[in-house]
């Protein structure tokens, strides 16, 4: 029998209650109290969970895109450098950090600058909400939902201004597709995370895992918890399609396209500027992951492993599935997509709601 | 939507399955096959300084020097410069050049790929393979003229 | 198989002898000429239009194969050499002199809108100039060469120096569009991972939307006209067409020349050459198609598409019988004139258990291509009813190929005006009335089914040849030298379309001139009539679908 879901939150935090669990945690291990414990341990707290963010995105980028896609195309890679090439990471930092950093002469210097430095920075921010397990977790603010899309948005700002200000045709047109792709989806995808809130009734990070704990249905003694995904895999598909928009990955990867706009908004960026786009796109996936596995995974929780554990499972689910999509699904023209987007998803979603609160009543 | 999905479904079919199809160069030596066109090797004993061979190159890539008694002095072949279509060996009487299966050769520069005589008698056979051998059955396809056995020593 | 009916007013039986072709034309017609191909027609230079116009709506001559250009000694002279789409053996030259000081004719332009670029070139390296012609510029060589290199009084050690400043890089100059500032112009290579070599297209932008497009080729030009010309016809040009469509075709290059100098030299092949001629040159045609399946679909997946690295496996293992039958992967120099050098390589039995093996995994690997490709509804959505090309359009601008067939035109050279072995083999023609990427993208798909079944007979033929009549090559001498004043043109279905070659022999071993008409360069005249009006991507949707060769459009 499903419990009702405006009981008990377990785990954690206290539901309804801002708070800041990994701060507490460092400034009571570091026995400093009071504001300064508390600034310290924020710091602290988000250095650590940023170096785990780079660390993964660091094996991810370099090493893991590669072997995937050599497993999809029946290939050998990078098996070379180091034990299972491993070592590769570093070469390719260091390759990629020697290079000339040129700056082309028409660029608009402070946007062009700033730019990369925004579309990483922006996905790390919106970790700082996730709820990682174990009591990993930076902040927790009542509307950290709502915090994690803003975070998330600033990195549209960040894709025009490169597009914009890089001088350049091919990065104009690709900084416009890409704005236009990431307004287009930003509606349903936000829709699809608010149809969450009806079922969780509240926007905190740790409510909303919390709320998932429940067990939804038991079959033969397994216990299948509520997890958002299995009471309406329409919302998880939805979700899923509008993630890969926003992100950036086929089908939906028109602003790089780099058989048509030889890859768009990043063009004229080269060395430690590409560097940081690079990363930032990576980031920006496992962020969409992230959320992806909060909202709909319920977060951190699965049997027997630590929390922590079956969060970063879930979040290289989610690359594996961008990187399955890259590997078989073509992209769409422009204006299909706006088109998907305005008509096809926008309406899907509103549909959703109506789906969600028929769901919920059911359930309640 | 079933298009993509059969289509995502045949790409984690790949991925699945764990066969590759590439090898492990330099670790595993490629196949290679018995007619295949690599480095030429010359033989000064064979050669009769005819210059048939400098004379169907498309290329120019052959320079035969020779002195005013008609005696061989040099043989110069460019293998940077020669585009491996084989007339050379095709048309040389007596079988004094002909072109191994050797396919690694480097140099420092594009002139290093000059290779004289003596650089051309040493190149080396591809895994010991004499190509003359699989050529054999093909001398004597030759216009009808090739019922005969040739011997060479 | 669709039929299409050229546009001829249907009067009493077309003319179709010469006599009857000269009667036609009446007193346009100053002297007659007899090519070993067709008979020619010599007419003034201001009556171009008019014999073409004649002899297309009124003998049914609906496709300009080819324009020719070259200088003798005392006049230069292009030849239009026309053919029908229903019957491309009936073929006519209709040969125009000009006086070499002042060597004008009359553009063929307004009658066949392939003449354009051809009439170009024909300007670019020989100097004839053609009025009526839209846009007489060099379309080959930079704009500011001096001289034309395959006429006779060209000097070779003049220099050519391009000042940067009186060309300065088109991208500095942001107002290209002039008044109508609401354009954008954008250049699309030469340095771009879709241009399938080094095209520029200028493009010019009306949002995503193209309002104008012009390609600009000729940086792949490597005057391989005139390195066939300083060749002998036995051994020294037979390696250069392994060089036009580099993509896996080069036997079917080279069929083109052997067939045209065989034909020119009254050669002989015989049968069993003959046969594995035929089964060498599917193989390339199979390598060719897939790998411009898999280019195609990497112009639309994206760049990490698996189908692009399966496309290149299977052309691996073409790549792999190629290499044990003519010992190279991609210039073979396997065929010679007269036949081909080599016999299949022993022991025989191996060599068709792998190519048979092959055969047998086609089918699957060809599943899957069509699951992922064809079947995929974002890659229909993509493809259908983008880049269309009208079968009238496509006539006129003397597409073949694939390109052709896609768009319903019943054309291929394999079977309308056979060579080889071809006649005697049980395969189809594949057309498709759909005339957008996506039916070409099908028709290749399909005829790789077609070569499968043609390899597969020709590897049952040869297994069972009776050992003492494997000839593989007639007796040809070791210096040829044909006739004098022989001219031909002789074509092939070629991967890509109708490769086509020109020679006129001049009485010594080497051609006098030497003309290829590649099927590239014709498809790729199409792409403004597809792409305008369309967005971005499917113009290079279009651009893959076409499949061209910069080695072969610039040759």
């Amino acid at each position: 029998m499903p419990v009702p879901l405006q009981a008990n939150a377990t785990a954690n935090a206290t539901a309804g209650q801002p708070s800041a669990p990994l701060a507490d945690t460092i400034a009571g291990a570091l026995g400093v109290g009071g504001l300064g414990g508390d600034v310290l341990g924020a710091l602290l707290g988000a250095f650590l969970i940023a170096n785990v963010m780079l660390v993964m995105t660091a094996v991810a980028g370099p090493w893991a895109k590669r072997k995937i896609t050599a497993a999809f195309t029946d290939r050998i890679a990078v098996n070379r450098v180091g034990p299972f090439g491993l070592l590769i990471i570093v070469a390719d930092a260091v390759r990629l950090l020697s290079k000339e950093l040129i700056i082309p002469d028409g660029a608009d210097r402070p946007a062009f600058d700033i730019a990369p430095i925004l579309i990483p920075f922006s996905a790390l921010l919106g970790f700082a909400v996730i709820p990682m397990g174990n009591g990993i977790h930076l902040a927790d603010p009542e509307t950290g939902l709502v915090f994690a899309f803003a975070a998330a948005s600033i990195a549209s700002l960040g894709l025009v201004m490169a597009g914009y200000a890089s001088n350049n045709k091919y990065s104009l047109l690709g900084g416009l597709r890409s704005i236009a792709q990431n307004l287009a989806y930003e509606i349903p995808l936000v829709l699809t995370g608010a149809s969450v809130i009806l079922f969780t009734g509240t926007l905190q990070m740790s409510g909303i895992v919390a709320a998932q704990t429940e067990t939804l249905i038991n079959i033969g003694g397994i216990r299948i918890p509520q997890w958002f995904a299995f009471v309406n895999p329409f919302a998880f598909v939805l979700f899923m399609l509008a993630n890969l928009a926003e992100v950036g990955r086929n089908p939906f990867d028109i602003p790089e396209a780099p058989t048509e706009i030889v890859a768009g908004y990043q063009t004229e960026y080269g060395s430690v500027y590409f560097v940081l786009i690079y990363l930032g796109e990576f980031i920006h996936i496992f962020l969409g992951g992230a959320i992806a596995a909060t909202l709909f995974l319920g977060g951190p929780a699965g049997p027997i492993l630590p929390g922590f554990v079956w969060f970063v499972i879930k979040i290289w689910a989610f690359f594996l599935f961008t990187q399955w999509a890259r590997s078989a699904i073509p992209r769409v023209r422009i204006d299909q997509l706006i088109e998907i987007g305005w008509k096809g998803m926008l309406v899907l979603s509103f549909a959703n709601l109506v789906l969600t609160a028929v769901i919920v009543g059911v359930l309640a | 939507m079933i298009g993509l999905l059969k289509g995502m479904a045949t790409t984690m079919k790949h991925a699945l399955d764990g066969s590759t199809f590439t090898v492990e160069y330099p670790d595993v030596a490629p196949e290679v096959s018995p007619r295949f066109r690599g480095v030429h090797k010359f033989s000064q004993e064979r050669c009769i300084w005819c210059r048939q061979c400098e004379n169907v190159c498309p290329n120019d890539t052959i320079q035969i020097v020779q002195d005013d008694q008609r005696n061989g002095e040099q043989y110069n072949l460019h293998i940077g410069q020669c585009i491996y279509c084989r007339l050379c060996e095709e048309v040389c009487p007596v079988d004094a050049i002909l072109l191994t299966q050797n396919f690694e050769f480097t140099a420092d520069t594009k002139d290093d790929f000059v290779y004289n005589k003596e650089q051309l008698k040493n190149v080396p056979w591809y895994k010991d393979i004499d190509p003359l051998a699989s050529r054999e059955p093909d001398r004597g396809a030759w216009i009808g003229e090739g019922e005969g056995e040739v011997d060479y020593q | 198989m669709s039929l299409e009916e050229p546009t001829e007013t249907e009067i009493e039986p077309v003319p179709q002898t010469a006599e009857e072709l000269a009667d036609l034309l009446g007193d346009r017609v100053v002297d007659r000429e007899e090519h070993v191909n067709a008979p020619g027609f010599v007419v003034r230079p201001d009556d171009v239009q008019d014999t073409l116009r004649t002899l297309r709506e009124e003998a049914g001559f609906d496709h300009l194969s080819c324009v020719t250009a070259q200088q003798y000694a005392d006049r230069y002279e292009s030849i239009y050499h026309l053919k029908k789409y229903d019957d491309p053996t009936d073929e006519v030259s209709v040969v125009v002199p000009t006086p070499s000081e002042k060597p004008v004719s009359q553009s063929a332009e307004p009658v066949f809108r392939t003449a354009d670029w051809h009439e170009r070139e024909a300007y670019d390296l020989v100097g004839v100039e053609y009025e009526d012609h839209p846009d007489l510029r060099r379309i080959l060589l930079p704009e500011t060469w001096q001289g034309h290199p395959l006429s006779n009084d060209y000097d070779q050690n003049r220099p050519q120096v391009v000042p940067l400043r009186e060309h300065a890089n088109p991208l500095e100059e942001d107002h290209r569009a002039g008044e109508d500032a609401d354009t954008m112009f954008v250049n699309i290579g030469p340095h771009h991972p879709a241009t399938h070599g080094v095209l520029h297209v200028k493009t010019t932008l009306d949002g995503e939307q193209i309002a104008d497009l012009e390609s600009d080729i000729g940086y792949l030009h490597r005057c391989e006209e005139q390195m066939c010309q300083q060749g002998t016809y036995r051994h020294q040009i037979m390696p250069y067409p392994d060089r036009w469509d580099y993509i896996s075709a080069g036997i079917l290059n080279e069929w083109a020349y052997a067939r045209a100098a065989e034909d020119l030299a009254d050669l002989e092949v015989p049968e069993y050459a003959q046969v594995i001629r035929t089964m060498s040159s599917e193989l390339c045609r199979i390598a060719s198609h897939m790998l411009a399946v898999g280019t195609f679909a990497l112009d639309v997946y994206g760049d990490f598409t698996a189908i692009f690295m399966y496309a290149v496996r299977d052309r691996e293992k073409v790549q792999n019988i190629l290499e044990d039958l003519t010992g190279q992967r991609l210039m073979f120099n396997y065929l010679r004139l007269g036949g081909v050098v080599w016999d299949l390589p022993e022991p025989r039995e191996e060599f068709f258990e792998k190519t048979r093996d092959f055969l047998d995994e086609l089918p699957e690997a060809l599943e899957e291509y069509h699951d992922l490709i064809t079947g995929n509804e974002i890659l229909q959505a993509r493809t259908v009813d983008t880049g269309v090309l009208p079968p009238e359009v496509a006539k006129s601008y003397g597409a073949t190929g694939p390109v052709a067939r896609g768009s319903g035109i019943d054309y291929d050279l394999r079977r309308d005006d056979p060579y080889g072995y071809y006649d005697e083999l049980d395969w189809d023609v594949v057309t498709d009335d759909g005339c957008d990427n996506f039916s070409r993208l099908f028709v290749r798909l399909r005829e790789v089914e077609e070569s499968a079944k043609i390899i597969e007979q020709c590897v049952d033929l040869l297994e069972d040849w009776p050992e003492d009549e494997r000839t593989i090559q007639s007796n040809v001498p070791r210096t040829l030298k044909p006739e004098a004043d022989k001219e031909i043109y002789r074509a092939v279905e070629a991967a890509k379309g109708e490769l086509g070659i020109y020679i006129r022999s001049d009485g010594t071993d080497k051609p006098g001139r030497f003309k290829i008409r590649s099927p590239c360069f014709s498809n790729l005249q199409t792409l403004p009539e597809m792409s305008e009006g369309e967005y971005i991507p499917d113009m290079i949707a279009s651009l893959g679908s076409l499949d061209i060769v910069l080695g072969e459009v610039d040759r």
